[in-house]
């Protein structure tokens, strides 16, 4: 089949969605959790929460970082964070994943899709990490290795001096094309 | 490839409507049009279209390198030299990209042609991924399309996909911005921010013209945030020229479509693919204008346009055809004319799209002009199987 399975339309429909309908707040819903357990307190949804830990679990030995000898990823993550994994006859090591990522579209409290989820690493410093793969899916491989993006979790605000600086340009059909 | 008549769905209206599909009509002109639709086989659609779409795609991709890394390219390119070494950055970072439309000129026969790619701001993106695959569902359940019809659409699936693959490299907050008049724009945006929702990534919109900017030259939204990545549904030329566009550079500002699609979107990239891939089969002869006289069987567009605008055609037999527009100060560049496709007495230009770096998907505009205009109409499609298709013809 060239099409896709479904187009899923749940913010932009008008048609009502269950009992939801009268709440029309939709976000998503990011979330970094250091256990099951403090992913079902946040979210009050075991099943979804022991899913995603086990998806990032997975994911974990492939994504995390490698380094030729323990204390190469000790240097990094800590002593007593590093494991020894194998693929095929090559063996490395990588650090124990510390925590989750789990990420859903939300319509006021209601969960509305599936989920998103992936694994996070807590370096030396007290800093958590999660990999950003550049690949797989839609996206063509570069060839390169997963880097390792830093967690930052609270936007930050500035005191705006102007605006209308973009847009002057459009015509009245718009600007894409 | 035909064009075949077909009973429009009595309730399209309304069905457009539920999904605030309202730019099917624009200035009280039909834009969504389906009482025609384009039928193709699935060789048509995965040797002719899908095919050497990935292949031009990893084509142009493989060329940003050395354009960004070269003086004289950016120049020829006439992207302004305050912008250079930010664009080759993002380069160098890999920034993210969402997704591109190929404009093919195609009839089912000999090798679809590259008219542009529309790699910065393309649109008929919704009624794209979403109401043309609604309307091929339900034709079939009315009968009026075989079962087992299919359509070459996964954008929608491959839009979420993306999303959930760039969501841990898309800087925080996510913010979609479009023209605030343009309902076909805003359209456009909304439905890119569902996409990201179903992937789990949280974003929202905001008008581009609301766009703020700090003291110390970041760009907030309306509630002071620092905006972490734009998607901006508006061409990076033009924010280059605008008030704000010289803090762009310095303002820590993730943008998607990232910078280096400046390269891409611009029809400068034409010359170049012809130059380093002269004679491929889905390429159409190109160079830089060099001002001289236009020969017959060639056109010249400028480098920065939209929607057809600004474009000259002397055509084989010795006739001009120029549209007008805003983009009359040049630089240009020149293509060999190859005649857009005519089924039932309509102009048509295929729009192939890519998502990351997938084929995967399509939309027709129909437009009663040689020269695809903001006119022209959505029409939608179908694959048929081979021989059921010549039944229903």
């Amino acid at each position: 089949m060239k099409r896709s399975r479904t187009a899923a339309l749940l913010l932009m429909s008008t048609v009502p969605l269950l009992l939801t309908a009268c709440d029309s707040d939709e976000q998503a819903r990011e979330g970094l959790y250091t256990s099951v357990d403090a992913c079902v307190a946040q979210t009050n949804d075991r099943s979804t929460c022991e899913q995603a830990f086990d998806k990032a679990k997975k994911d974990s030995a492939e994504t995390a970082p490698r380094f030729t000898s323990r204390e190469q990823c000790e240097a990094s993550y800590g002593a007593e964070q590093c494991a020894e994994r194998n693929e095929g006859s090559h063996s490395f090591f990588g650090p124990l994943m510390t925590g989750f990522f789990l990420s859903q579209m939300m319509r006021g409290s209601s969960p509305m899709t599936g989920f998103t989820s992936g694994p996070a690493f807590r370096d030396n410093g007290g800093g958590w990490q999660r990999p950003a793969t550049d690949a797989g899916g839609v996206y063509r491989s570069t060839g390169g290795t997963t880097a390792m993006v830093p967690v930052t979790a609270t936007p930050n605000r500035a005191v705006t001096v102007s605006r209308s600086g973009f847009g002057a340009s459009s015509g009245a059909r718009g600007a894409g094309g | 490839m035909r064009r075949i008549a077909i009973a429009e769905r009595p309730d399209w209206r309304a069905r457009a409507a539920e999904c605030g599909f309202d730019f099917h009509t624009i200035n009280g002109a039909p834009y969504w049009d389906e009482s025609a639709y384009y039928a193709f086989t699935l060789r048509e659609i995965e040797e002719d279209l899908e095919a050497p779409t990935e292949e031009l795609h990893a084509m142009a991709l493989d060329l940003v390198g050395e354009i960004v890394a070269s003086e004289q390219r950016m120049r020829q390119l006439a992207i302004p030299e305050p912008f250079w070494d930010w664009i080759a950055q993002s380069w160098r970072d890999r920034q993210p990209h969402l997704y591109g439309r190929m404009d093919f000129g195609y009839d089912g026969t000999g090798p679809a042609k590259l008219y542009e790619l529309n790699y910065d701001t393309p649109t008929a993106l919704f009624e794209a991924a979403f109401f043309q695959w609604q309307w091929l569902e339900q034709q079939q359940m009315r009968g009026q399309l075989p079962t087992g019809s299919d359509q070459y659409n996964s954008i929608y699936e491959s839009l979420v996909e993306a999303f959930g693959t760039i969501a841990t490299r898309i800087a925080r907050p996510l913010r979609f911005a479009a023209v605030r008049g343009s309902a076909e724009d805003q359209g456009t945006v909304a439905y890119l921010r569902e996409c990201a929702l179903q992937a789990g990534v949280d974003c929202d919109t905001l008008a581009i013209e609301d766009i703020g900017l700090s003291e110390d030259g970041r760009f907030t939204d309306l509630d002071d945030q620092v905006i972490g990545s734009l998607f901006k549904l508006y061409p990076l030329e033009d924010m280059f020229r605008e008030a704000f566009g010289a803090k762009l550079p310095g303002s820590g500002l993730q943008l998607i479509e990232p910078a280096w699609k400046a390269v891409l979107s611009n029809k400068g990239i034409l010359p170049l693919l012809w130059e380093k891939y002269r004679n491929h089969p889905n390429l159409l002869p190109a160079e830089f204008d060099n001002g001289g006289e236009l020969p017959p069987g060639w056109v010249r567009k400028p480098i920065y346009s939209r929607e057809g605008a600004n474009i000259a055609m002397h055509l084989p037999d010795g006739q001009h055809v120029n549209s007008s527009g805003p983009y009359g100060d040049g630089p240009w560049i020149r293509q060999g004319y190859h005649a857009l496709p005519r089924f039932d007495g309509r102009y048509v230009v295929i729009g192939s799209w890519v998502v990351g770096d997938r084929a995967c998907g399509m939309g027709i505009r129909e437009d009663d002009s040689p020269i695809t205009r903001d006119s022209a109409c959505f029409v939608p499609h179908a694959i048929l199987e081979e021989g059921r298709g010549v039944l229903m013809a």
